[in-house]
């Protein structure tokens, strides 16, 4: 094809011109426009959609769904409370801090909830100074109460709850966008679904290698920055120190050691530190023995914070916990500042990934799996072959029926049946809704409700040339009698297929999307075009039959 | 050429005989669905499906013998076409919400393991975690509920009566009552596909009942002096040409997806065979026997009030 006529638009505007050309030349005045206005979008829809599949690299502009191109669907449930938990956390440390720097002693501040923290053995003469401190830097979203002697509690309110939870989605799909950018699919899905409104639907086509893809993603890449209180090389003597039991505060982590195959073990202070939130950026770098490291740099906040704790704890190791696992432990030699790095024993493969991941951004919360498909590429293809064969199947079937049945009359609805079709694949490509294999068993019931239309308005017109009307007026009735049906019928229809839309999950959206567009087609196709080519056909004159 | 010339059938007349009949088919159906009970496709139960391609001939004997030793009570059987050398492997048990592929790859660790011959080309899994399931289950009988009672809606304002709308919702709901019946009679798996079937089934038998109820709704502004039955008959054998070739010919075309459309619409298609049927005979047996006793019986009570 010449470069001049790859341009969509160009060769349209030239198909255009050269059909008003042929209209001029061979049809009547009044029928002129009604010719170039259903020609122009016929051809539009045919410019629209060439070429329909991949050919010689150049992409179809049908695409294709899930179900037949292969790929992978995935479900993932947002664990909310993971939200709430780091949310009141940083609360219970902001009372902590506030009430140090006031000088108001308490007994101990903690979480009692994921959505509530309570603040007890407040100095009696300090509870509403206490109470004051609390509201002021909670402010909105969380209720402050007394509860009982010298003890305090904070709930979030629901508001709050459910802003932080829109808010955690919304930053997970984020992450997830840019994770999944990252690994190159061509035209991902990435959107929140569900009824509680904390699902997440991804969608890679093309991509089968479900274990990367679940690594990309599921890494929740939670960086925390913990004290150790202690370490051994085995859980049992670091039990022993602690009278047997993990005391509250503390949790216990495992990390590789010097010796392969043999982790050390952590107790490590249950409060973080520094989390993933307050990293600013992460890259890979080398270390003083020419080793891949990853350096991240905090933001303004957190370096203040980690200046003023690091100073507290020099001497003291700092566990660097990424996802639970223990990468390194340095020992604190001075106060530290807003550039960091994390050592350990990566390959440049290992970091370049981790670092990756730490700039998309670790996920606000982790994630649960609540469903997954994955669809072979050979499967896709055989149901392709098969969806194809079983419309070629059916189209023959009807045209052989209708032409067979009402003679020319059949041809017309042909070419009604024809438009129709192109029209509908042509909306598909255009919007770049996806062609699923139920959207194919849809394109096959609107050739079935596309000839409805048609028989509904041939039998009214054999039915006016019975009762002795003339041919024209028999047409004539036989399309204006019609009409409230095929309204009503295609309103009640289109009502279905809104219904089907809202189930939402792919294969049947695509089936609805069909449908609806199919049947709007229709409309157009099988009485417009048609009525068009019943006027065309009988021409000026006196008729005395018609082939019907 | 004409399928019929002047059709003149008595189709309330013999109404009774067809509700009857419908009311065995119904009966049977929920009889049949209680005791043996719906079964739910692997996205409305929860549970783990692959389906695998194998690269030379599956034996189902061994895979069955691989995938028991992982837990009982799978599912094996072949899928498609024999040639295409595939295995559907459905596991009922639940999938842990924490390590959803645990099952899938425990089969596939097994299969590599004790039939590792054959190996698995292609693995195509579906994994859907417990609490999804009753969740869309929820959501499907509720979606069909509204669709219906929107249909009846419209078809009630359109038609300006509200019983033309509640007798095209009869016959829709009796529609699905029976493809229920008649997938639980082959032992079809209700997949969301197999709703979308259902749905759409339900737009197509309300189309088709409206064709009818349009050309009523025409006849009654001609003659309004003529008892109500007679139009409605008149009305049906107008329309019945049309009723036999359209939804004839839908019925072949959905017939074919049936027979070739392959493995993945078998469920969809067979819905779709059934819902043409059903739908159709729905029409001229419920819907408009429905509307024809709503009005007789206002009638009845219009008349004994002016008679007193």
């Amino acid at each position: 094809m010449p470069p001049a006529l790859e341009n969509p638009i160009t060769l349209w505007l030239l198909l255009t011109a050269a059909l008003v050309g042929l209209v001029y030349a061979f049809m009547r005045v009044e029928l002129r426009w009604k010719a170039i206005l259903y020609g122009a979008v016929l051809i539009a829809c045919g410019v629209a959609i060439w070429p329909p599949y991949e050919r010689e690299g150049v992409p179809g502009k049908i695409h294709l769904g899930l179900d037949l191109r292969g790929g992978i669907h995935l479900v993932l449930q947002v664990v909310l409370d993971d939200a709430l938990n780091a949310t009141t956390d940083d609360a219970v440390n902001s009372a902590r801090d506030g009430a140090a720097r006031k000088g108001i002693q308490v007994a101990s501040v903690q979480r009692t909830a994921p959505n509530a923290l309570s603040v007890d053995g407040i100095e009696p003469a300090r509870v509403k100074d206490m109470r004051d401190l609390l509201r002021d830097f909670l402010r909105t979203g969380w209720d402050v109460r007394e509860a009982g002697e010298n003890r305090l509690t904070a709930q979030m309110t629901d508001l709050f709850q459910r802003q932080l939870k829109d808010q955690t989605v919304q930053e997970a799909i984020r992450t997830l966008e840019r994770r999944v950018n990252a690994l190159g699919v061509t035209e991902p899905v990435i959107a929140a679904t569900g009824n509680r409104g904390d699902e997440i639907l991804v969608q890679l086509p093309g991509v089968t290698d479900m274990e990367q893809a679940k690594r990309i993603i599921k890494t929740t890449a939670q960086l925390s920055l913990k004290l150790v209180e202690n370490s051994a090389a085995t859980q049992e003597t670091l039990l022993q120190g602690v009278a047997g039991k993990v005391p509250d505060t503390m949790e216990m982590a495992s990390g590789p050691s010097d010796t392969p195959g043999q982790p050390t073990w952590y107790l490590l202070r249950k409060e973080a530190m520094i989390t993933g939130r307050d990293l600013k950026n992460a890259r890979v770098g080398v270390d003083e023995s020419n080793r891949p490291q990853i350096n991240f740099s905090l933001n303004a906040m957190a370096t203040d914070k980690f200046a003023r704790e690091t100073g507290r704890s020099i001497g003291r190791q700092l566990a660097i916990v990424l996802d639970g696992i223990v990468y390194s432990a340095p020992t604190i030699n001075s106060k530290l500042g807003a550039e960091n790095r994390i050592t350990g024993r990566f390959s440049t493969q290992e970091a370049d990934e981790l670092s990756k991941i730490l700039k998309a951004g670790a996920l606000p919360a982790s994630l649960k799996y609540q469903q997954q498909l994955t669809v072979g590429p050979s499967l896709g293809r055989d149901s392709i072959r098969a969806g194809v064969v079983a419309s070629a199947a059916g189209l023959a079937f009807i045209v052989v029926f209708m032409v067979f049945y009402y003679k020319l009359s059949g041809v017309n609805a042909v070419v009604a049946l024809t438009a129709n079709l192109l029209i509908l694949l042509a909306v598909l490509a255009y919007s770049g809704a996806n062609l699923t294999l139920p959207g194919i068993a849809g394109v096959i019931l609107t050739m079935g409700v596309g000839v409805d239309t048609n028989v509904l308005v041939f039998e009214r017109i054999r039915e006016e040339l019975r009762n002795g009307k003339t041919v024209r007026a028999a047409v004539q009735n036989g399309f204006d009698r019609v009409l409230t049906t095929i309204i009503d019928t295609h309103a009640t229809a289109i009502i279905a297929a809104l219904f089907l839309f809202t189930f939402g999950t792919g294969p049947i959206k695509g089936f609805a999307v069909t449908l609806v567009i199919g049947l709007v087609a229709n409309v157009f196709a099988s009485f417009f075009v048609s009525k068009f080519l019943f006027e065309w056909v009988l021409g000026k004159g006196h008729v005395e039959t018609l082939s019907i | 050429m004409e399928i019929l010339k002047n059709p003149n059938f008595d189709f309330l007349g013999k109404a009774k005989y067809f509700i009857a009949l419908s009311a065995i088919f119904i009966g049977t159906g929920v009889a049949m669905m209680s005791t043996r009970g719906l079964s739910y496709g692997v996205e409305f139960s929860g549970g783990t499906q692959l389906i695998l391609h194998f690269q030379g001939s599956p034996e189902v004997d061994r895979i069955r013998a691989a995938v028991d030793a992982t837990g009982p009570g799978a599912v094996i059987q072949s899928y498609g076409e024999p040639a295409q050398n595939r295995v559907l492997v459905r596991v009922a048990q639940e999938a842990p919400e924490s390590d959803l592929d645990a099952p899938a790859r425990a089969i596939r660790e097994a299969l590599t393991r004790t039939y590792g011959q054959n190996p698995v080309l292609e693995s195509s899994s579906e994994i859907v975690g417990p609490t999804v399931g009753a969740e869309l289950r929820k959501k499907a009988v509720y979606l069909t509920v509204l669709g219906l009672l929107a249909q009846l809606i419209y078809i009630a304002a359109r038609f300006r009566g509200g019983a033309w709308g509640v007798a095209a919702a009869i016959a829709g709901f009796h529609d699905i009552l029976i493809c229920l019946g008649f997938l639980t009679l082959v032992r079809y798996e209700i997949t969301l596909n197999v709703i979308a079937a259902l749905l759409t089934l339900v737009g197509y038998s309300m189309n088709d009942t409206v064709v009818v109820f349009d050309r009523v709704r025409e006849n009654l502004a001609k003659r309004r002096k003529e008892p109500l039955p007679k139009t409605l008959n008149e009305s049906m054998n107008q329309t019945l040409t049309r009723t036999l070739i359209s939804n004839g010919t839908t019925l072949l075309a959905v017939l074919g997806l049936y027979l070739f459309g392959g493995e993945v619409l078998r469920g969809f298609s067979f819905t779709m065979v059934v819902g043409v049927l059903v739908g159709t005979y729905s029409t001229v047996f419920i819907a408009v026997p429905f509307a024809n006793w709503w009005y007789a019986r206002q009638e009845r009570a219009g008349s004994a009030k002016a008679s007193a």
